[in-house]
């Protein structure tokens, strides 16, 4: 399929053109509309499960991180088309993030290597695939016994197959993730002697604290973990509260109820502190007794009584959860604040409840084993060295010294799909299939098999890497003589035919079906659906996890070392979406605004809006930071929710390689972090930097508009106790002595009442008087944690091109979702501080306390009184009768006057012929076909997936029946990892959108201008400042 | 143009012969006869001839007059998906060769055909219709359902009488949107600019 590519300028019809092809080149000649020559080309041979114009779904895993996500890929005419997540599937139910919808671009991204290359010089040739496999076959029997291998790639039949080859090779394989959990392992071994991340149910967890635990940014298991989270911490009658003691607020932090800038490195001896109070000094063989939170609390800078407070509740509310350290808090002491961390869960005794041993995450050999592949590296005991899935020249921090070592191998092997850096240093390139072209498994944690299988021919001239072993296995004979597998997928299905139960070929066709094995027992304790009753916790299915005890060994923990003297801590943090960097050549990513800074396609360094103040630093103005490692420039972001001591960069940019996205876009922390030295884990944070002035200025790609509500009642919120006993918006508000937004007078409501009335009848005319559905959505706040999964889940489902850092800076993106993040000040006696005056430095409003984030979707409110509608002079925007608020592309002009009417900000313009950039070949494989590729100067916004609801509509035609309630639902509904967002017809009473619309938090955006919007939001709930 | 023509012509004539040698004599004796007599007058059109009927030029003379008509085969059985997707479905070279295996023509204009076909399906190269019927890029048609709403006069309703052209052409002016709203006044259905426009 990859070799047609005769859409030079892309529109939909041409897509459908080339769709209808098997094998050979479609030909799409071009000419105006009129005289328009089109080939119909069908199929040579039609595949029994495609029917043209009719998605194919299939079933697999996703890889894009280790959280193991099932997912179902729709296809269309052969090319997948979207990914959604497996409901089926414990670990994510249905859901999938950012990060795994994205997984698409990476298919058809224009980076990827196209075929097997040899290294010439200092570039690549091109070969074919039996000379690679040739010569990997020779290259491997000269350096038999001197061979290493360093492979991403979780557990499953690959890995286990990987390092039977390897063993053949005479070497051993080295499984590294660059985020890779150690501290939290090495403490469970310490405190529990289990070798083991635990798996944590937060859905359970009636009070959670979290020490640094960047579990909404992606942390252990994304998906899981942030349902879990939306079940306990959205309101449903109660809601758990959410402490967070770390430097910076991340995604995380923001979504906490409370927040306490601790020095960095001192979270351990918070989580210490508050285990003495909970258990009392004599807890953990009486080591505990030093850590009282008076002593505790000078070294981390909170108040002691905050640490009292938190503990006791802590330990009160049963069960409870902390959760400890993510790369951004990764000191030299990650180990003690893990370990800390263990003993206050298992002081207050959440171990086998909320912190569930034996269904954890698997590891890999963490940055231990490869030290020690370094090491071998460094003493030239490697002959060849292959890498699979990893790329370690970029992920690991330059003062690692990898690069040097690396270039002692004699011959460096990468399977990478792109030609990332770790690749373009490597001799033989053998690109393997994306996991959309392949067959595989992984098993990303015990009881959970989950099953991947092509569900499309290659995009490139690529091949599975275990097809590539097996080969050169085959070639070189001798101690490989034992693979005998023609190919993988009989390896594969061999396998799992040995674990079937009963009937294997059922067992296979079974899970392929369902897209694994998802066995019972432990895992399904953890894995129960957000929203379901809780179930009771079960304990432990393995080990039973001794608590410790009197008799334990002792814990201590004290501030880390920082390496250097200047006077900032850098703490290089995972960007949510580009996570160590494999993101970054991902357009949809790179586009989708980080979700606390709202920054777009470049990097960034924050520092606190006080030492912007004191520094006289401003926004966008390029600082110089200078550690003993190296030094990089980048733009300021004054940022509220940092310690005044550190400086925080996001991880992810800065590629040399990496294709035309990634490649020398912004700047990459790790480049002044310095070496891991004797740890067993990389400390991101181990550094002090200085900072230095440019002068120089760079205007920042944001889509943020005002930080501020200004008090109109956009992102809204409540107090728990009024949402406890039921009241309203409007009624908590009077209760706390405000009045609520103006009142309309009785003229104006009469006359918008008749301009409603007047719509009314006017959707009368013709055959609009039968009864119609009428579209409406609800989004809970309290449950939306600001992921931003709903946007790019537009981005692929409506062919939303993104514009680029140019255009964003002006203003142009496109994103028919945004998430919307403000910031409200604490009431003045929480924190006995000023509110905000007019100053230059608070970029964000606020240059004291806390500020309090909210988030809100944002998209086209389907408003019954549309602004928009009215000043289109050619009814391009005009309403439908089931209360869409339609937007007809063929019939805009361009005037843009409904953008300019519309009180939402949510039409977005095409300046320019977005549709012939935005997708360079071969991404535009991935649009989806039943949605109209938008030209230049068409306003274009949300539809509410009107293809979505066209379809179930003619679907529920064919086969006689109403459409029923939830069988289909639109792109952001579908993807919301924390089910805040609800679809449906408001007019059938039984609906659950109907049904959530009353909910008495429920309001509309901007309600007094009476455009009567179909999205009704439920307020967000505020836990009281202290509790 | 006429060079175009031109090989076009010579090749049909090449494939003619060919076809006549591999597989004209068994095939004559069971497609000669009576049926003739019941065609329509462009029954023995050879592809040459095409230049004067209406419609454009396919690369094969497929004859829906006579498989849709002489040989009152479905619509269904060659655009399969037209009952269950918005995409009626062209048939692939499979489709064709499943008769076309055995069914070589009657006559030498024929056979030249169902050769360039055979030839098709051997090199595997599916083959290249121009298309007749195409709405612009913002409409969204739902074959189905039309199919569903109206019966088995379906497709005649828009395509015409297909059963009776050699070669397909344009009987009504799908592309103008009027077309579609007269009919849909006339059956008192949707006029709501996002039935098609998405």
């Amino acid at each position: 399929m990859s070799d047609e590519g005769p859409t030079q300028t892309l529109d939909r019809r041409k897509f459908l053109t080339v769709l209808g092809v098997t094998g050979g080149g479609a030909v799409a000649l071009s000419g105006c509309s009129t005289s328009r020559v089109e080939k119909l080309v069908p199929y040579l041979v039609q595949s029994e499960d495609q029917v043209p114009g009719v998605p194919t779904w299939y079933a697999s895993t996703c890889t894009e991180c280790a959280g193991g996500c099932g997912v179902h890929v729709k296809t269309r005419e052969g090319r997948a088309i979207k990914l959604e997540g497996n409901p089926e599937h414990p670990v994510n139910r249905g859901k999938l993030c950012s990060r795994g919808q994205a997984s698409l671009q990476g298919l058809y991204n224009p980076g990827r290597i196209k075929s097997p290359m040899l290294r010439s010089g200092d570039g690549f040739t091109a070969i074919s695939w039996d000379d690679a496999i040739a010569r990997l076959a020779t290259e491997v029997t000269k350096a038999a016994g001197r061979v290493g291998v360093l492979s991403g790639a979780g557990p499953g039949t690959f890995s286990d197959l990987l390092a039977d080859w390897t063993a053949a090779a005479g070497g051993t394989v080295v499984r590294w993730e660059p985020i890779g959990h150690e501290p939290i392992r090495a403490a469970s071994r310490a405190v529990f002697g289990i070798d083991e991340v635990p798996a944590h149910n937060f859905a359970d967890a009636r009070y959670i604290v979290s020490f640094g635990a960047d579990f909404l940014d992606g942390w252990l298991s994304p998906m899981e973990d942030q349902r879990g989270f939306a079940a306990s911490h959205g309101f449903d009658g109660d809601s758990a509260r959410f402490v967070a003691f770390a430097p910076r607020r991340d995604l995380t932090g923001l979504n906490a109820d409370e927040w306490h800038a601790v020095a960095p490195g001192s979270e351990a001896l918070v989580a210490l502190a508050m285990a003495n109070v909970i258990g009392g000094s004599g807890a953990a063989g009486g080591s505990l007794a030093a850590y009282t939170p008076e002593a505790v609390a000078a070294q981390a800078g909170i108040p002691a009584a905050s640490i009292e407070r938190v503990a006791r509740a802590f330990a009160a509310a049963q069960p409870s959860l902390a959760v400890a350290g993510g790369a951004g808090n990764q000191t030299r002491g990650a180990i003690e604040l893990a370990t800390a961390v263990h003993i206050l869960n298992s002081v207050a005794g959440n171990i086998g409840r909320t912190v569930l041993f034996g269904s954890g995450p698997a590891t890999g050999d963490g940055y231990e084993g490869l030290a020690r592949l370094m090491g071998a590296m460094d003493a030239n005991q490697l002959g060849l060295l292959l890498v699979h899935d990893a790329n370690p020249v970029y992920a690991l921090p330059k003062s690692a010294g990898f690069v040097e070592r690396l270039a002692k191998v004699p011959f460096k092997v990468c399977t990478s799909l792109y030609l990332d850096e770790t690749a373009a240093a490597c001799d033989l390139l053998l690109p393997n299939h994306h996991a959309l072209e392949r067959w595989d498994d992984a098993r990303p944690r015990p009881g959970v098999v989950g099953l991947m299988q092509p569900v499309m021919e290659p995009v490139f001239d690529t091949r599975n890497t275990g097809d590539v072993l097996l080969q050169a296995a085959r070639r070189a004979g001798g101690a490989f003589a034992r693979f005998t597998s023609p190919d993988y997928e009989t390896h594969l299905r061999d396998a799992w035919r040995a674990r079937a139960t009963g009937d294997a070929d059922t067992y296979w066709i079974e899970a392929l079906a369902r897209g694994g094995v998802y066995g019972g027992g432990q895992q399904e304790a953890t894995a129960a659906p957000a929203g379901a009753p809780a179930a009771a916790p079960q304990a432990p299915a393995a080990p039973a996890p001794a608590r410790p005890s009197a008799g334990s060994q002792p814990v201590t923990a004290a501030l880390p070392a920082f390496d250097g003297d200047g006077e900032f801590v850098l703490a290089p943090y995972p960007h949510p979406f580009l996570h160590d960097g494999r993101g970054a050549n991902r357009p949809w990513l790179l586009e989708n605004p980080d979700p606390v800074t709202k920054l777009t396609w470049h990097s960034w360094v924050e520092l606190s809006t006080a030492t912007a103040k004191r520094l006289d630093i401003r926004r966008g103005e390029i600082v110089r930071l200078i550690s003993p490692h190296g030094e990089l420039e980048a733009p300021a972001f004054p940022y509220p929710g940092l310690h005044d001591d550190v400086i925080a960069a996001p991880l992810g940019f800065g590629h040399t390689e990496f294709g035309q996205f990634a490649k020398d876009r912004g700047t990459n922390p790790l480049d002044l972090v310095g070496p891991p030295g004797n740890a067993t884990f990389i400390p991101y944070v181990s550094t002090r930097v200085r900072l230095e002035k440019t002068g120089r200025y760079k205007e920042l790609a944001t889509t943020e508009g005002n930080p501020r509500q200004l008090g109109r009642g956009i992102a809204e919120a409540m107090p728990l106790d009024a949402a406890r006993r039921g009241l309203t918006v409007r009624q908590a508000y009077i209760e706390a002595g405000h009045g609520k937004h103006e009142i309309n007078t009785e003229l104006e409501v009469e006359a918008i009442e008749g301009w409603r009335q007047e719509t009314i009848e006017a959707r009368k005319l013709g055959n609009y008087a039968t009864e119609h559905p009428a579209w409406g959505m609800a989004i809970d706040l309290s449950r939306c944690t600001g992921c931003s999964a709903c946007v790019t889940a537009c981005y692929a489902e409506n062919n939303i091109p993104t514009v680029g850092e140019d255009d964003v800076i002006r203003g142009r993106e496109m994103t028919w979702i945004r998430i919307e993040r403000y910031w409200e000040d604490p009431p003045p006696a929480a924190h006995g501080a000023p509110a905000a005056g007019g100053d230059a430095h608070a970029v964000e409003g606020v240059t004291h306390g806390h500020p309090e984030a909210r988030f809100i979707p944002m998209l086209c409110q389907h408003c019954e009184n549309a602004p928009c509608e009215p000043v289109c002079p050619v009814y391009a925007a005009y309403h439908t009768p089931d209360g869409l608020n339609g937007q007809v592309y063929n019939r805009c002009v361009g005037t843009r006057y409904c953008g300019n009417n519309c009180p939402y900000k949510v039409r977005y313009f095409n300046w320019y012929k977005y549709n012939e950039r935005a997708w360079p070949e071969p991404l535009h494989l991935q649009l989806n076909p039943d949605v109209t590729v938008r030209g230049r100067g068409v306003m274009e916004k949300c539809t509410f997936c009107v293809q979505r609801i066209r379809g179930a509509q003619h679907q529920a035609r064919l086969e006689n029946r109403p459409l029923r309630d939830g069988e289909f639902t639109t792109a952001c509904a579908q993807a919301c990892p924390s089910d805040a967002i609800v679809f449906g017809d408001m007019r059938d009473p039984n609906s659950r959108v109907a049904q959530i619309r009353s909910n008495p938090r429920g309001y509309h955006v901007l309600e007094d201008t009476n455009v009567r919007p179909a999205i009704t939001y439920l307020a967000k709930v505020l836990h009281p400042a202290e509790a | 143009m006429t060079r175009r023509l031109a090989l076009f012509v010579g090749g049909a004539a090449l494939a003619g012969i060919a076809g006549v040698m591999a597989f004209g004599a068994p095939t004559r004796a069971q497609q000669a006869g009576p049926a003739v007599a019941d065609s329509i007058a462009s029954t023995y059109l050879a592809a040459s001839d095409t230049a004067d009927l209406l419609g454009p030029r396919q690369p094969i003379f497929f004859r829906h007059d006579l498989h849709a008509g002489q040989f009152k085969m479905q619509c269904q059985y060659c655009h399969y998906s037209v009952n269950v997707s918005p995409e009626p479905g062209i048939p692939s070279v499979e489709t064709c060769m499943g008769c076309h295996a055995v069914v070589a023509g009657s006559d030498s204009g024929g056979r030249a055909e169902i050769r360039k076909l055979r030839t098709a399906w051997s090199e595997k190269q599916p083959i290249e219709w121009v298309r007749v019927h195409f709405l612009p890029r913002h409409v969204h048609f739902p074959h189905q359902v039309h199919v569903a709403a109206m019966g088995p006069n379906a497709c005649a309703t828009c395509h015409g009488d297909v059963s009776r052209m050699p070669q397909v052409f344009k009987v009504n002016n799908v592309n103008n949107m009027g077309w579609c709203i007269s009919c849909h006044v006339e059956r008192q259905v949707t006029r709501d600019c996002t039935a098609c426009h998405y």
